[in-house]
């Protein structure tokens, strides 16, 4: 029997659907190239020399897990720990461990390894292993203690018998040339199953327009794009994806104010500063303006703290003050964005009579910063972003929105920071890269990514 | 000074004198010399500076031109044609294109003014560009120094306009090279010059404002030249001390730099060194020096040459007169030339010969005088005693003719006056004998002091019992009581003499004063008496044999005491003032170490006082 005209069609279906299916299926196999801009010395995630970054913390979540992690929406979820509980009070914790975990040196995962990795990153915490468990005691109620579990400077690491750091994330480091390359292997024995990349090499200390070059080339599968490039970057054809803004520019004084006419120099120069032609040239529309700390995207609340130029107001404040000394505003020289801003906005102070001398000098009377977003939980947040700044603790009355707007608030009233932008991070991806996601925070998922075989 | 020595500042004065004139002279032409080299070397400076700062000018008019005509400038003056106009896409633009066109400054303003990019102030998008006002009307214009304000502040720079006309916005590129050390660098400078340029850039001097490749450590010091130029805006040229030593020293030329609209903007400062001056100056000073050294040296030769050419006889000519006048009338000195010289040691060798045989004429009139001195004295002495010999001789004749039976009586009183008139002939003969026979002291340790209690002592009752009046005698003696070496006897026997004399001198009595003191090597005696005193012949003539002028004196007596002291090495002298007294002085050596010598030589002063 000859085949008739549909039924060529009907299987030319099937075949055509079948090698669709086998297209978009995830497959083992292939090493993930990838470039960031940090340079790390140290694969600690508990190092502070390196700056807290998004990429420091996606780094580090390749090798290393935490007792808990968070999901998109900032829900606690289990990850080395199974379950937790707190004890009434919430001073006292308790967090059951994974069973058959294991670190990349194939000794197992116990309550002693555990306690030992938090207690050496966190001495005033009393951490002791129970049976299947660790048993945490602060000695103030802590109610977001697994919020601060799931951040990486708490990931669980040990020592191997060769005196280097190993983890338990579903990567382990292969070769490891400190600042400049990062070689990784799946972990074959990764609890969560294998990944479906063999490796990931990453390249160090590469500036985002040679990373963008690497893509463009070949040479790099995901490339980090800064916040004032996506638009470009996007409008040329790449694959950009950028997160939720989750970093914060700011300005932050090294002193508190020391007097009521120091306080309106300085809300002087929050209200000159134009935000608006800021983000629409220097950061190509990037990034959100900003007058509160935490992005309105966490807060809920963030539109609420002014962020307008008042230029007339701005004037007649300092017009109030007889005499007001020139200041330094410090910016990081290795970033040339925030030299740009700085001087922007030092011609916007001048505008309103205040006169700011910008410098790449350690020491100065303002800073220009970037602060990160640690946490989902807003809570976590605040205090992290508080700490970074060197800003005095906001005080918690309570758990609710009100209780951490009115946190947030007495932060602001203290003017020591002048928060500018919520910046995103982005990042441009090959065409080969299938099932990258990342969270609104940032965070990429690379035990998830299999390489396709799109050009 | 002696002849020698001012022989030797002569010629050294003359070679000083000469080797300074010469080392000014050569010094004020090099210095002429130098200044005229600085000068040209300055000038040709300028004038390089002014072709390269044209030749910047028309780097700068050409690359800006270039970018004005780019395809990148016309597809922005294209976007900024469109309506609405999206601006804030050019942020960046400017900086790439700056460095693909090596230009320091470069900004591109649309028609309304406004900075849509900038590459030496990125963040100066959206402001107005002010500083330059109406930028079509430069379009056509060269090049121009500004004042260009930066984010670390202000900088000097050559700028340019030109203008991309699109549609009918035109975009304007305002570009610019910056006066740095690099445009300095460009200079080609002489050895020993350099090139700074300071940038006027407020009021007043500030050190950060000078460029210069290698900036000098005292800026400050520019600083008069500086506000010099500010204030008057001319070439200036000055010289700057940097350092104490001079060869540090710089003068430095300085050429104001305007603007477009004559507003001062920076000062071109053309440094000249002063060190290859100072060290040829210094060469000349060292070569003058040593040049002076050696003439003072060969001046010493010369004057020692000259010394011994021309004062050798001069010298022995006064170490001769000053042996004649020592009493050597047998000096002669040695006739070396038959030059003036020569003819004053004959003359002197005459002089000394006739004053020899003159001498010897004085001496023998003067023996034959003394012979008949001691002739008349002798003659006067003995004819006293002898006419009453002779009239007691005549008188016993007489009486033995005459008065026969008186003649026994008469014989005795005559045997008594010739006894005694005989008496005194001996007396006469035995002082004179005395003084012939003056004996030598014989030295030993005396006490001055106990010598002279011994001659209190001896006089004490004829200085009281005295008929006229009383003498009283006073002692003030040394409170040393060190001896000297003296003949006891013979100083007792001098003083005792001029004791006598005092005593002599006060016949109605007075005060007799017996003084002694001493020093280390020499004690004194005086005798002062208060008596009639003594007019100044009488002092000049004192101590001369057989003067006298006492009625009954020999004239001997101090004359003994002169040859006393004398013969001791001392000697004696006499103030007096007439009616007031008369003071003698003796005078002798302690001589201690001569206890068994040779008598020694004496002197005699005399000394008169009104």
């Amino acid at each position: 029997m000859k085949p008739s005209g549909w039924q060529w069609l009907a299987v030319s279906s099937i075949v055509l659907s079948a090698i669709a299916v086998a297209e978009t299926r995830p497959q083992y196999g292939a090493t993930l190239r990838t470039a960031t801009s940090i340079a790390p010395m140290s694969l600690d995630p508990a190092d502070k020399a390196q700056p807290d970054t998004v990429a420091k913390r996606n780094l580090s979540q390749l090798m290393f897990e935490t007792l808990v992690t968070m999901d998109d929406r900032g829900r606690l979820r289990p990850a080395l720990a199974t379950s937790w509980q707190a004890a009434p009070g919430n001073q006292r914790w308790q967090f059951w461990v994974r069973r058959g975990v294991k670190f990349h040196d194939g000794s197992p995962l116990t309550p002693e390894a555990v306690a030992a990795s938090l207690r050496a990153v966190n001495p005033d915490w009393s951490v002791l292993p129970a049976a299947d468990s660790v048993i945490i005691e602060r000695n103030v109620p802590d109610s977001d203690l697994p919020a601060w579990l799931a951040r990486p400077r708490n990931a669980i690491t040990k020592r191997s018998e060769g005196g280097t750091l190993v983890g338990s994330g579903p990567f382990h480091v292969s070769d490891w040339q400190p600042g400049k390359k990062l070689v990784l292997a799946a972990n074959e024995s990764y609890w969560g199953g294998r990944p479906f990349l063999d490796g990931v090499e990453i390249e160090l200390g590469k500036a985002s327009r040679d990373q963008l070059l690497g893509l463009d080339l070949g040479k790099v599968d995901i490339a980090e794009v800064v916040a004032e490039q996506s638009h470009r970057v996007s409008t040329e054809g790449r694959r950009v994806m950028t997160s939720a803004p989750v970093e914060l520019m700011a300005l932050v004084f090294a002193r508190d104010r020391q007097s009521p006419e120091e306080g309106k120099l300085r809300e002087a120069l929050a209200l000159s500063i134009d935000r608006s032609s800021i983000r629409s040239v220097v950061l190509q529309g990037a990034g959100e303006p900003s007058g509160g700390v935490l992005p309105n995207w966490i807060s809920g609340y963030g539109f609420v703290f002014g962020d307008t130029q008042n230029l007339d107001r701005a004037r007649e404040l300092r017009s109030e003050v007889p005499r007001a000394p020139a200041q330094t505003l410090g910016y990081d020289a290795a970033d040339p964005l925030a030299r740009v801003i700085a001087e922007r906005i030092a011609l916007n102070a001048r505008d309103a009579g205040i006169t700011l001398q910008t410098t790449t000098s350690g020491t100065s009377d303002i800073r220009l910063v970037r602060l990160r977003l640690a946490s989902l939980n807003p809570r976590v947040a605040l205090l992290t972003v508080a700490a970074s700044a060197g800003l005095s603790a906001p005080k918690f009355t309570g758990n609710s929105a009100e209780d951490l707007y009115q946190a947030e608030s007495g932060i602001l009233r203290a003017q020591r920071i002048i928060p500018l932008f919520q910046l995103p991070v982005g990042y441009a991806l090959s065409p080969a890269v299938e099932d990258w996601n990342q969270d609104r925070d940032g965070s990429e998922h690379l035990e998830n990514v299999w390489m396709g075989s799109k050009p | 000074m002696n002849f020698c020595r001012k022989l030797l500042l002569l010629f050294a004065l003359t070679v000083f004198l000469s080797v300074a004139a010469v080392a000014w002279l050569v010094s004020t032409v090099t210095r002429r010399a130098f200044e005229q080299s600085n000068e040209a070397q300055t000038a040709a400076l300028v004038g390089q500076f002014q072709r390269e700062f044209k030749r910047h000018a028309d780097d700068v008019v050409r690359r800006v031109g270039a970018i004005a005509s780019s395809d990148a400038t016309t597809r922005m003056a294209l976007t900024l044609n469109r309506a609405p106009a999206d601006s804030g896409s050019f942020l960046n633009d400017a900086v790439p294109i700056a460095e693909s066109h090596q230009l320091d400054f470069l900004e591109f303003v649309d028609a309304r003014g406004t900075i849509v990019s900038s590459a030496q102030s990125p963040a100066k998008f959206g402001y107005p560009e002010t500083s330059l006002g109406d930028l079509s009307q430069l379009t056509s214009k060269p090049a121009f120094l500004k004042k260009e304000d930066l984010p670390a502040g202000s900088s000097l720079g050559l700028f340019a306009v030109r203008a991309a006309k699109i549609g009918d916005k035109p975009l304007y590129v305002v570009g610019g090279l910056r006066l740095d050390r690099n445009a300095l660098a460009a200079l080609e400078l002489p050895a020993g010059m350099r090139a700074m340029l300071y940038q006027v850039l407020g009021s007043g001097f500030s050190p950060q404002m000078l460029v210069a490749s290698e900036a000098p450590k005292k800026i400050e010091k520019l600083e008069p030249l500086v506000l010099q130029v500010q204030q008057q805006p001319r070439e200036i040229s000055q010289l700057v001390h940097w350092s104490e030593n001079p060869a540090d020293d710089e003068t430095v030329h300085a050429i104001p730099l305007n603007g477009p609209d004559d507003k001062l903007l920076g000062i071109l400062l053309v440094g000249t060194s002063r060190r290859p001056y100072v060290e040829v100056k210094r060469h000349i000073q060292s070569a003058a020096m040593l040049v002076g050294g050696a003439g003072i040296l060969l001046a010493i030769v010369l004057s020692s040459w000259a010394a011994a050419r021309f004062t050798r006889p001069i010298e022995e000519l006064a170490v001769a007169a000053r042996e004649v006048a020592g009493g050597n009338l047998h000096a002669q000195v040695e006739v070396s030339s038959a030059d003036e010289v020569g003819d004053l040691a004959e003359a002197f060798n005459q002089m000394t010969r006739d004053l020899l045989e003159q001498k010897e004429r004085l001496v023998q009139s003067e023996r034959v005088a003394a012979w008949r001195e001691l002739a008349r004295r002798l003659a006067h002495e003995l004819k006293n005693p002898l006419f009453p010999l002779q009239l007691t001789v005549e008188n016993l004749v007489r009486a033995r003719e005459h008065s026969p039976e008186m003649f026994e009586e008469i014989f005795r009183e005559s045997s008594a006056t010739l006894l005694a008139e005989i008496g005194n002939l001996k007396q006469i003969i035995s002082r004179f004998s005395e003084f012939s026979k003056m004996p030598q002291p014989q030295l030993q340790p005396a006490n001055v002091n106990e010598v002279v209690r011994g001659i209190t002592r001896l006089f004490q009752a004829q200085l009281e019992s005295r008929s006229g009046g009383a003498i009283a005698c006073k002692l003030e003696l040394a409170a040393s009581d060190e001896p000297i070496a003296a003949d006891r006897e013979l100083l007792h026997r001098a003083l005792s003499n001029l004791v006598l004399n005092a005593m002599d001198a006060m016949p109605h009595g007075g005060t007799l004063t017996l003084r002694t003191y001493d020093n280390a090597d020499r004690a004194y005696i005086e005798i002062a008496d208060t008596g009639v005193g003594l007019r100044p012949e009488e002092c000049e003539r004192l101590f001369t044999p057989y003067y006298t002028s006492k009625q009954h004196g020999t004239g001997l007596g101090l004359a003994i005491v002169q040859s006393v002291i004398s013969d001791h090495g001392g000697t004696i002298s006499v103030r007096s003032q007439p009616g007031k007294g008369t003071t003698f002085v003796v005078e002798l050596p302690r001589n201690l170490e001569k206890l068994h010598a040779p008598a020694l030589d004496g002197s005699v002063t005399v000394t008169h006082h009104r």
